[in-house]
């Protein structure tokens, strides 16, 4: 198939170049990223694919797939990448697209991670794993998961408990709130 | 000698250090006092978001980084970081500033204050091997780690980003094993010193961690090694509290102590098992120590 502005999405993906800040019309396909990945095992499409999927202007079927929440992050694509497209930056791109489209992904688990982690952020401050597993098992209907590694932690100190909260929380509120007025307002994305 | 420097650094723990890598706070703090390196933690610092926020919002995550930053400025000296991931985070939130000019007006608007960009962020390994210099780590060591074979383990983002300057050659590091060897200890060459953990899937899909972290294991296990060392909480917990259900899945056994590099450094410089946390880690790293008598 050519590559032609009839078979590639072009305003799909200037979107994700402009968020990512990395070309993806640069890549032609050699595979580095998918050799070098630890998470290819565990995708639909590798790497090397995805971007290939967005150059044939098929980036539904990324965004419906478990690919992009596959990723570890571990940069090891865009470290190894011979015409420097920072793939990492595209799996960021491709994720938010996703999330703020409420995507038709499979991958919930993932997305539900991440969801507990970003509002564990706006509430604490900071991380605090125990609320963090806790909420995740209910909400993710597992029940049992981990539970034997409970009271291990527990007893050598690494669940705490309780949280110490930041004494400053009224500033993250206020980065949390100016960022959605400055989505509502059109001025970032 | 040379003339002892005075090094002073404001000090980001992260999160996973006040919570379930305690003994990696411990450890580095007991150890810079040891060395009469001066940290001062950030008042009030916060998540720097991790991978979470960047996987689904770059401008959440460079801006908690910012915020970061600019708390940082409070404290005197370069922003002396524990964490990989935080580290990562920190140095690509300058990088990405840096380069483009909407994302940085973006940002300041958002933490309502500009980003300071120019600060120095440091990672532990770094101030180790460079500010203090291995010359006079080697003079502070008076346990040598004789004996002791260590897979030095550096995950994938120690040496990342990659588009800036960074702690060591992205492919081929040695920070680790130099700072290793200055400590008296005995480095292996082994396959998976920079393959991914399986990192925060231990939350979402812990099977992934579980396949990723048995090929690590059993790595250093046919390298020789006799434990493995790391620079990163996330990688800890993989490796050391899943350990014993890695085992179970494959039916092998490691018994693989998993060390913070401040805790084998620690012990080299003659700080006591009590100052640097070894009863918090799960595999118990007592019979080997024992066994080497470095304890």
């Amino acid at each position: 198939m050519l590559l032609s502005t009839e078979t590639m999405d072009v305003d799909f993906v200037r979107k994700v170049e402009a968020l990512s800040g990395t070309s993806v019309r640069r890549c032609f396909q050699c595979g580095k990223c998918s050799a070098g990945c630890p998470m290819a095992t565990f995708m639909e499409h590798p790497p090397n694919r995805v971007v290939r999927l967005l150059q044939l202007g098929q980036w539904q079927r990324i965004l419906a797939g478990r690919s992009i929440w596959y990723c570890a992050s571990c940069e090891t694509c865009s470290t190894r990448c011979p015409n420097k497209v920072h793939l990492a930056s595209i799996m960021d791109a491709l994720r938010k697209l996703s999330w703020d489209a409420e995507g038709p992904s499979k991958e919930s688990y993932v997305q539900l991670a991440n969801r507990l982690f970003l509002q564990n952020i706006r509430t604490y401050g900071r991380q605090y794993e125990m609320r963090l597993a806790a909420v995740f098992n209910v909400k993710s209907g597992q029940f049992l998961k981990d539970l034997m590694l409970g009271p291990k932690l527990i007893s050598k100190g690494k669940l705490k408990m309780f949280h110490q909260k930041n004494k400053n929380m009224i500033e993250i509120e206020k980065i949390f709130g100016r960022i959605e007025e400055m989505r509502k307002n059109g001025e970032a994305l | 000698m040379t003339p002892k420097k005075t090094l002073n650094y404001a000090y980001y723990p992260g999160c996973s250090l006040h919570a379930s890598a305690g003994e990696y706070d411990l450890s580095t703090r007991e150890l810079f006092k040891k060395l009469n390196i001066g940290l001062t933690e950030v008042p009030d610092w916060f998540c720097c978001g991790a991978t979470p926020a960047h996987n689904v919002d770059e401008l959440l995550s460079l801006s908690l980084c910012a915020k970061n930053l600019e708390l940082a400025e409070q404290v005197e000296g370069d922003l002396a970081v524990a964490c990989a991931a935080c580290f990562s985070r920190l140095k690509t939130t300058q990088h990405v500033l840096s380069e483009s000019d909407v994302k940085r007006r973006q940002v300041e608007k958002a933490i309502d204050a500009p980003v300071p960009l120019t600060g120095n962020v440091k990672h532990l390994l770094d101030i180790l091997a460079r500010d203090l210099g291995l010359e006079q780590l080697e003079q502070a060591v008076t346990k040598p780690l004789a004996g002791l074979k260590v897979a030095c383990y550096y995950g994938c983002l120690l040496t990342r980003p990659t588009d800036v300057p960074n702690l060591d050659c992205v492919e081929a590091p040695t920070i680790m094993e130099d700072i290793l060897k200055a400590a008296g200890a005995e480095t292996v060459a082994w396959s998976h010193r920079m393959e991914c953990c399986g990192a925060n899937f231990t939350l979402s899909r812990p099977g992934v961690v579980i396949q990723l972290s048995h090929a690590i294991l059993d790595s250093a296990k046919e390298a020789g090694a006799d434990c493995i060392m790391v620079a990163c909480p996330l990688c800890h917990g993989n490796l050391d509290i899943r350990q014993k259900e890695i085992e179970g899945v494959y039916n092998t056994e490691y018994a693989m102590p998993v060390f913070y590099i401040t805790q084998l450094v620690g012990l080299a410089t003659g700080l006591g098992a009590d100052k640097l946390g070894l009863d918090a880690l799960i595999v118990n790293p007592m019979p080997l120590l024992k066994e080497k008598q470095l304890l």
